[in-house]
């Protein structure tokens, strides 16, 4: 597909470059404030750390957002309530995720009702290490999402239509608690 | 303190009142100490004690008048364990039972709100109970699923 | 000769759009820095608004809920479009005809009919409650505003913006209306109603984000964001305009062949002026609740407008 300005056709790769380097400079986040994490949300967005002179703005819906923060820990009960507001999202969009917890369970490793690592359930871009991490931490994070996307390595939302049966059957099971194995009542 | 000499038995332990009661005599003796001052029902909470076998449940209130908190103690069968609720009494009760029959599988009669709190689709064993293994739960469940891999030579 | 006439129309009216947004967006990011500096810190770069329309044109998926969700938006930048042609830009208008200071505030309701819609068809609870407080809103507002709308019919005895605004233009700056007592009084009524009409603070509770989850744009993403956007920046144009041409002249102060050109730079720096006013009323007040907005328009500033009414009426007849 293409675009004709005067005689040149503008290739597909270009078009997407330049919605790329449209894209990054104006990134809307959605914070999903679940867990610990979103006390470090507010000082980033006030007069300290001011993260507005990037472009990034909070959003109220995820209808409106491009990026979607999961600050911290997930319960499963959450975990069903973050994947519709994914899904709601409209591509192309980012995730971010803060915290230990997101990357290998963190303080809850041996939890029963947490899960352990965010990637086996929606694809994430960039992970920000600590409990928690100093706003001077994300908004690091920010900077190198800006610089995926101008790379155009960015592609969580790609890998999520392409793997989304095996997306549907890693959330299916965890959902559902389900052992595999013995059906033994555990 | 006020509440043993109301009751008549009891010991005192760390500045509270321990009060240990069969189940039929629970409600009348909670009435009794709510028409006496002690109108304030703190918390439920819920021991497993797995080498004797039972359950405990502890009951506490609390006097603004005498400044005296008194813990009701009601011992029961490990298992098959049900108790009669005591949510007529104090309202707040009733989140308290439902959290102790998601959370230990306790069942109360006469209260008709036991539906999931917590946990959504749990159909293990109650997992606060002290023969559940948390680690080896994980173990099984969170770890045994698989991560999504990308081929490195499939490009999008 | 028609369709020469019809393409030099049509181009004008291409024209009138680009500027429209263009102006409007470069002032939105403007707005932005102001109340950043405000609150004490840097504040994104003056053309950040530009960067975020061509973000949100440029998405992949758009997610509409049927026909009657796309006409909102076709509701919405028609209804502007229209209000910005009959507005006398630095003199020059481009569809006149009598009575037409009443009609466009008809046509500034158009875009908030085309609300009502969207959010009908989007289903969403939140919309419902945004766009009930945003009819609601523009009730209020309108009862001051058509006050002080007919003081100037009144004093200036004719119902046509473009007489209105020649009538100012007399004597250049000491003809404006504002420079008259009664008409100070009108001007302070109707800036309060600006302050309604551009949805700033302390009136933007159908569109506060944290209240009601954007209201009535809540289901509006991508593609449909956008032109909200485009819309959201004519309607700043027009209405600072409506404001310009009624009160101060319209931003006519030389007559002339070429003269287009420097009211065309006087009108600009006018509504500017304006919206910088605004800016900073936005950047120091929070959000009033509907109800308080509602009796805040309906008491004090009929109030306000019904004095300047009487006062230009008793100025009048003597």
């Amino acid at each position: 597909m293409g675009l004709y300005i005067g005689d040149k056709m503008m290739k597909y790769e270009e078009w997407s470059k330049l919605a790329r380097k449209v894209s990054k400079k104006s990134l809307w986040m959605l914070h999903f404030c679940t867990g610990c994490g979103a006390i470090e949300m507010p000082p980033v967005m006030t007069s300290r750390y001011d993260m507005e002179r990037f472009g990034i703005a909070p959003m109220a819906t995820p209808r409106q957002a491009d990026v979607l923060l999961i600050t911290g820990y997930l319960t499963v009960k959450t975990l069903r309530r973050v994947i519709q507001v994914y899904e709601q999202m409209q591509s192309p969009k980012y995730v971010i995720a803060f915290g230990s917890c997101t990357i290998n369970g963190g303080m809850y490793w041996d939890s029963y009702n947490t899960i352990k690592h965010l990637e086996k359930y929606i694809p994430v871009d960039v992970y920000i290490a600590g409990c928690m991490p100093r706003p001077e931490g994300i908004i690091n994070a920010f900077i190198k999402l800006m610089e995926l996307i101008d790379e155009g390595k960015a592609r969580g939302w790609e890998k999520y239509q392409k793997y989304y049966d095996k997306y549907k059957e890693n959330q299916r099971r965890v959902f559902n608690f389900e052992i595999e194995g013995e059906n033994e009542e555990y | 303190m006020k509440s043993i000499e109301l009751i008549g038995k009891g010991k005192e332990m760390h500045g509270r009142a321990y009060i240990e009661v069969m189940p039929g005599e629970l409600e009348d003796i909670i009435k009794k100490l709510k028409e006496n001052g002690f109108n304030h029902f703190v918390m439920l909470s819920c021991i497993d004690w797995l080498e004797e076998e039972k359950f405990e449940l502890v009951y506490h209130l609390w006097s603004y008048e005498v400044k005296e908190h008194v813990m009701l103690s009601v011992r029961m069968n490990r298992n098959n364990a049900s108790m009669p609720s005591m949510s007529h009494l104090f309202p707040q009760i009733e989140t308290y039972e439902r959290e102790i029959h998601e959370m230990y599988g306790i069942e109360f009669d006469g209260n008709n709100r036991l539906t999931p709190f917590l946990l959504e689709n749990w159909h293990h064993t109650p997992p606060m109970r002290k023969d559940f293994d948390s680690e080896k739960f994980v173990g099984k469940l969170y770890e045994s699923i698989p991560f999504i891999g990308e081929d490195e030579n499939e490009g999008i | 000769m028609d369709m020469i006439g019809m393409a030099i129309t049509i181009a004008i009216l291409i024209a009138y759009a680009i500027i429209g947004s263009c102006v409007g967006l470069l002032f939105m990011g403007i707005g932005r820095k102001i109340i950043a500096r405000v609150h004490n810190r840097v504040g994104p770069p003056f053309y950040q608004n530009f960067i975020d329309v061509a973000k949100l044109l440029s998405k992949k998926t758009n997610i509409s809920h049927g026909w009657i969700f796309d006409l909102a938006l076709l509701f919405s930048i028609s209804g502007i479009l229209l209000t910005l042609l009959f507005l006398p830009i630095g003199g020059v208008q481009l569809l006149s005809m009598e009575g037409d200071a009443f009609l466009i505030l008809y046509l500034l309701a158009i875009p908030a009919l085309g609300f009502a819609l969207g959010a009908g068809a989007s289903g969403n609870p939140n919309a419902g409650v945004g766009v009930m407080r945003a009819l609601v809103m523009m009730l209020s507002y309108e009862l001051p505003f058509i006050i002080t709308l007919i003081a100037l019919m009144i004093y200036y005895d004719t119902t046509s913006l473009a007489t209105i605004v020649k009538m100012q233009s007399i004597n250049g700056v000491k003809s404006w209306a504002i420079t008259m007592p009664p008409f100070m009084l009108a001007a302070f009524a109707a800036d309060m109603a600006l302050q309604g009409m551009l949805m700033e603070q302390p009136f933007d509770i159908p569109v506060a984000p944290h209240e009601i989850a954007s209201g009535p744009m809540v289901e509006f993403g991508g593609k449909y964001l956008g032109s909200l956007m485009l819309y959201k920046a004519i309607a700043l144009v027009a209405e600072t305009t409506l404001f310009v041409d009624l009160f101060l002249g319209g931003g006519v102060i030389l007559h002339g062949r070429f003269a287009f050109v420097i009211n065309f730079f006087v009108w600009f720096a006018l509504i500017f002026l304006l919206f910088v006013i605004s800016i900073l009323i936005a950047a120091s007040f929070p959000r009033f609740r509907i109800e308080q907005a509602f009796s805040f328009y309906w008491k004090y500033e009929a109030i306000i407008a019904a004095v300047s009414l009487i006062w230009v009426y008793i100025l009048v007849i003597k």
